[in-house]
């Protein structure tokens, strides 16, 4: 079962429909978290949502607690969340993007992705993470390709993944095939 | 009967009534046997004991009529701080006896005299538009909203012969989802043209709207289509409308039925153009009417998104009462069965005060006067009537 933790988010049932593709989904609001549900789950998903990461404690806590013992996934709010934990700092940029449509490219060699590949993927975000940004064990795998924008890391040995676009979204084409990927490593 | 003679009987008669845009003309509904107050208690009740009256496979086994904005906001959770404005109904349904069918060219002509004003006033001016525009700019900064609607209202105070301002309405501007409904204290006329819900057995879909264009001399629809596609900010903000209409049906549908059906389409009306996609799924089982509503109420496009973070924004900055303006008229049938609009383009008189409410969307890279200006655009077909 993957448990997605949900911000308040409109594009939270897109991800809901999007994960149903591969396993069982469960989906709770983040200040209704249920305890049994959270141990259960294989996979806990970060969703979208408004604001930014240092307005969820409580999914900061359960990143926290539940980091290297199973899949984590966060998906834009939820991949700055996941940053935010990792002292990465997340801040406004310059150019906002709200359903905008871009290009992304795989930067490393170490991702579960080609290096090189491109993805048209579709975003909305008006904060981002600064860098440098460097943590034990994390690697930012994918940079829009215009602005070098971090838009995807990757941390294999704890199995921990973000994305800072929306896979789900039907700007994002082969959006499945990215959550396929990181659900089977 | 004619068309013609079914408007004057109706008319004359003094009866309460609803009329709604139909595939192929018109439907009117009359002789309501049963009328229905909505209120914050008794709502879950009453859409629940719907699907429990008997069907006697009459055109009629149905309820027709509307939610206002507030008693959405109230059924998904988001509270409203008291707002000054019209006290009205928060949402009223009736049960029709009788349903006629009307041919799409409804000529009335009014047999009294009625004291109709010209002269409107403006709840928000250029200024105090602007200055929540700005604030609400701050908040797409910061991401706490992508996109934001901000509603203004013209009014005055009018006698007005409600079936005569819907029939020169629909002369001037036929839109698929236009309405009205006639009782003894109020009246709404509404030329909307957004469906929000159309459910027929197990399939779903909902049509939004994001993008107006003002027709000109220059343009035709194929130009229009071309402006859309390349207008990055209109792109951007129909983007949006569309990932979140498709989340809010994936909550009642089965697993990969959520599909667009129709993507980015130009649709042609008198004074405008608009930007539209069709998405549709399959209900998954044993969801009810109130989940239905629930999910989908009130429309995303009118309000903004994420949903419930901009309703919470909105209600604080809008100071008054939305009532029915982006609230949703329809109906729904015994067997489940349902359609609803969402409530734009409208006009709302209660108590000889009238109500001409139109809203514009902020993004990021809005400009308050343009869409200060685009509110007077889609006022105006409404404000016409008057003359």
């Amino acid at each position: 079962m993957i448990y997605i933790i949900d911000h308040k988010d409109s594009f939270t049932h897109n991800v809901v429909h999007q994960f149903e593709n591969f396993d069982n989904i469960q989906c709770d609001n983040f200040n209704k978290i249920n305890i049994n549900k959270l141990k259960k789950a294989k996979v806990i998903v970060f969703s979208p949502g408004p604001g930014s990461p240092k307005d969820y404690s409580i999914s900061s806590r359960i990143y926290k607690e539940f980091k290297g013992k199973k899949k984590i996934i966060g998906i834009c709010l939820g991949f700055q969340l996941i940053l935010h934990c990792e002292k990465g700092k997340i801040i406004q940029q310059n150019k906002i993007y709200h359903g905008y449509q871009s290009k992304v490219k795989v930067t490393s060699n170490n991702s579960l992705f080609k290096k090189n590949q491109k993805f048209t993927v579709g975003r909305y975000h008006s904060l981002k993470l600064q860098e440098p940004f460097v943590s034990k064990n994390f690697e930012i795998t994918m940079r829009c390709d215009i602005s070098n924008t971090a838009m995807a890391i990757e941390n294999n040995k704890e199995k921990i993944y973000g994305f800072q676009f929306h896979p789900e979204s039907f700007l994002t084409e082969n959006g499945n095939l990215l959550i396929k990927k990181i659900l089977s490593a | 009967m004619t068309t013609q003679d079914y408007l004057k009987t109706i008319s004359k008669s003094e009866k309460p009534f609803a009329i709604y845009k139909s595939n192929k003309g018109f439907d009117l509904y009359t002789n309501f046997s049963k009328k229905i107050i909505l209120t914050n208690k008794n709502i879950h009740n009453f859409i629940n004991k719907i699907s429990k009256h008997k069907p006697r496979r009459k055109k009629t086994d149905l309820f027709i009529g509307f939610f206002g904005y507030e008693i959405l906001n109230n059924l998904i959770g988001v509270k409203i701080k008291k707002q000054k404005g019209l006290k009205f109904y928060k949402g009223i349904f009736y049960k029709p006896e009788i349903k006629i069918e009307l041919s799409n060219k409804l000529n009335y002509k009014p047999t009294k005299f009625y004291k109709t004003n010209k002269i409107f006033s403006i709840n928000l001016n250029k200024n105090s538009y602007t200055n929540i525009f700005n604030k609400f700019k701050k908040k797409i900064k910061s991401g706490e909203t992508y996109q934001i609607k901000i509603c203004t209202k013209y009014k005055n105070k009018s006698q007005i012969d409600a079936l005569d301002f819907f029939c020169r309405l629909t002369k001037s501007n036929m839109a698929p989802e236009a309405f009205m409904i006639k009782d003894k204290d109020y009246s709404i006329i509404s030329c909307s043209p957004e469906n929000l819900i159309t459910k027929k057995n197990n399939f779903i879909s909902t049509k939004p709207i994001a993008g107006t264009l003002k027709k000109s001399n220059k343009l035709n629809k194929s130009k229009a289509l071309n402006f859309f596609k390349k207008n990055i900010k209109e792109t951007k903000e129909h983007n949006m409308i569309v990932d979140m209409e498709r989340s809010d049906l994936s909550k009642i549908c089965r697993p990969g039925s959520v599909k667009i059906i129709k993507k980015k389409i130009v649709e042609e009306y008198k004074d405008l153009y608009h930007f539209v996609t069709l998405i549709g799924g399959k209900l998954k089982k044993k969801v009810s009417s109130l989940e239905i509503i629930k999910a989908m109420m009130p429309g995303g496009s009118v309000v903004g998104c994420p949903k419930i973070s901009t309703l919470n924004l909105l209600n604080t900055q809008e100071k008054e009462k939305r009532n029915i303006y982006t609230g949703s008229f329809g109906y729904i049938k015994f067997n489940g069965d349902m359609r609803f609009n969402i409530i734009i383009r409208s006009i709302l008189n209660f108590k000889n005060q009238s109500e001409v409410s139109v809203a514009s969307g902020v993004v990021i890279d809005s400009n308050a006067k343009h869409e200060f200006n685009e509110n007077y655009i889609k006022a105006k077909a409404l404000i016409d009537l008057y003359k």
